[in-house]
């Protein structure tokens, strides 16, 4: 094994733990957030839907590196300092909660009306349709979306590498860099490539985690 | 708007950079526009063999989809800008953009094709075939119509998505809207204003084409459904 295949590695493992830890902040505030917002989406009052699908159009609608952007330089101009971590979370949860609330929604209102109805019936209030009737059927149905968005965010933390957190992206091309100042060979065909299989490495089972859980239920 | 940083909001940033704004804005609209028809025409292609379940071809298929499913996009740009060139290969910046676009977008673009021609229920064909169809014919006149009416609200989403993650060109340095952007702001410091400015027009642009994708989806909805 080349001499530099060391400490290249060293290197990116702690990036990978950058990317890791971001990711679980991210899918962790994604999934608290979104559902939350996911059920206000399918209650009747109007004000408050409003503003809830304000929120999911702009987050969903923008971007996510222009979000990024819009954390990591704006909130500065408010008085809020942020490092790129905490930034980036933010962002990554905005999209996150804002994606997740969408699928929560879809299928919550995919449960048969009558099912509500009979629980209103029986004298339940909003809250206990919700946490004893709708959410948990909802669940099987948005358990395979979900998956997916959890794949997608993983995804996206590398997109904090542009606002210069070192996560395991921004660790290669600091690896590249260093190996071109030194050597002249940039190896960046077996960097990247690592970069690749970690993520696919990760993403692949649950992709197919949520493709057999879609087979399933149909 | 004056705050305790002293920052004040000042539109005419934007008038000034009017021209800059408007070329990286076509940039963008450019590779997304070849990005987005190549992954529709990836997609439909590679999931109608996939579907047909040619051998070799297939499995080759399914090698390219999950490769590119389950690594991010920004890490597919990077080896194809960064690492390509090591094995002899040099593509610019635009032709980066357009590619990485297209390859993403069509790998999730054959498996909502795919999906969609599997979710045509299955005595259609069989009827088809015993009128005397080919398998192809019977392909081109039943499962293609109706499966790409099944497929399309998830290929329109995924259209969309090819435009807005034109904006990760950023990370090669092709100015593209977002990256003329971030470069009027390392002069002129006005971050707000610019990302104001380009974040309306990304919202406004992906508002129109799902205004569009809806139409579209009205159009050739299947009366009745499926």
């Amino acid at each position: 094994m080349p001499a530099w295949v060391g400490p290249v590695a060293d290197y990116l493992a702690g990036g990978l733990r950058e990317t890791a830890l971001l990711a679980l902040v991210s899918i962790a505030a994604s999934l608290l957030v979104g559902i939350l917002l996911g059920a206000l989406l399918t209650l009747p009052g109007k004000p408050v839907r409003a503003v809830v699908r304000a929120y999911v159009e702009i987050w969903r609608g923008l971007p996510i590196i222009i979000t990024l952007f819009l954390i990591f330089f704006v909130l500065p101009i408010i008085g809020v300092r942020v490092n790129t971590f905490i930034a980036a979370a933010i962002g990554l949860s905005l999209w996150g909660s804002a994606n997740v609330a969408e699928v929560v929604r879809g299928a919550v209102q995919s449960v048969p009306r009558g099912q509500a109805e009979a629980a209103a019936a029986l004298g339940f209030s909003w809250t206990g349709r919700m946490r004893h009737v709708l959410l948990p059927q909802a669940a099987r149905r948005a358990l395979p979306p979900l998956i997916g968005l959890v794949v997608n965010l993983t995804q996206q933390t590398s997109l904090a590498a542009v606002i210069g957190l070192v996560d395991i992206l921004e660790a290669s091309q600091r690896s590249i860099e260093r190996l071109t100042l030194s050597g002249g060979s940039t190896h960046a065909v077996p960097i990247l490539g690592a970069v690749l299989a970690v993520f696919f490495v990760i993403c692949l089972p649950l992709t197919m985690l949520s493709r057999w859980y879609e087979r399933r239920l149909h | 708007m004056p705050d305790d940083s002293g920052y004040h909001f000042d539109p005419a940033i934007i008038v000034d950079h009017l021209d800059d704004l408007g070329t990286g804005l076509l940039r963008t609209l450019a590779i997304s526009a070849i990005g987005m028809a190549g992954a529709l025409i990836v997609g439909a292609l590679l999931g109608a063999m996939s579907t047909l379940r040619i051998p070799v071809a297939r499995q080759l298929i399914t090698v390219y989809v999950e490769v590119f499913r389950n690594t991010p996009l920004l890490v597919q740009i990077f080896f194809l800008y960064f690492a390509l060139p090591e094995t002899g290969l040099q593509l610019g910046g635009f032709t980066v953009g357009w590619l990485s676009l297209l390859l993403w977008g069509g790998a999730y673009n054959v498996e909502n094709f795919r999906a969609g021609f599997e979710a045509v229920e299955g005595g259609y064909v069989e009827a088809c075939r015993a009128l005397g169809f080919p398998r192809l014919a019977a392909f081109r006149h039943v499962t293609l119509p109706i499966g790409a009416r099944i497929a399309l609200p998830s290929v329109t989403n995924i259209l969309i998505s090819v435009f807005k993650n034109s904006s990760f060109m950023i990370a090669i340095s092709y100015p593209e809207l977002t990256e003329t952007a971030v470069n009027i702001v390392a002069v002129t410091f006005r971050v707000f204003e610019m990302f104001l400015a380009i974040g309306v027009v990304y919202l406004g642009l992906v508002w129109l084409m799902s205004l569009g994708a809806r139409a579209i989806e009205g159009r050739f909805a299947i009366p009745g459904g499926h």
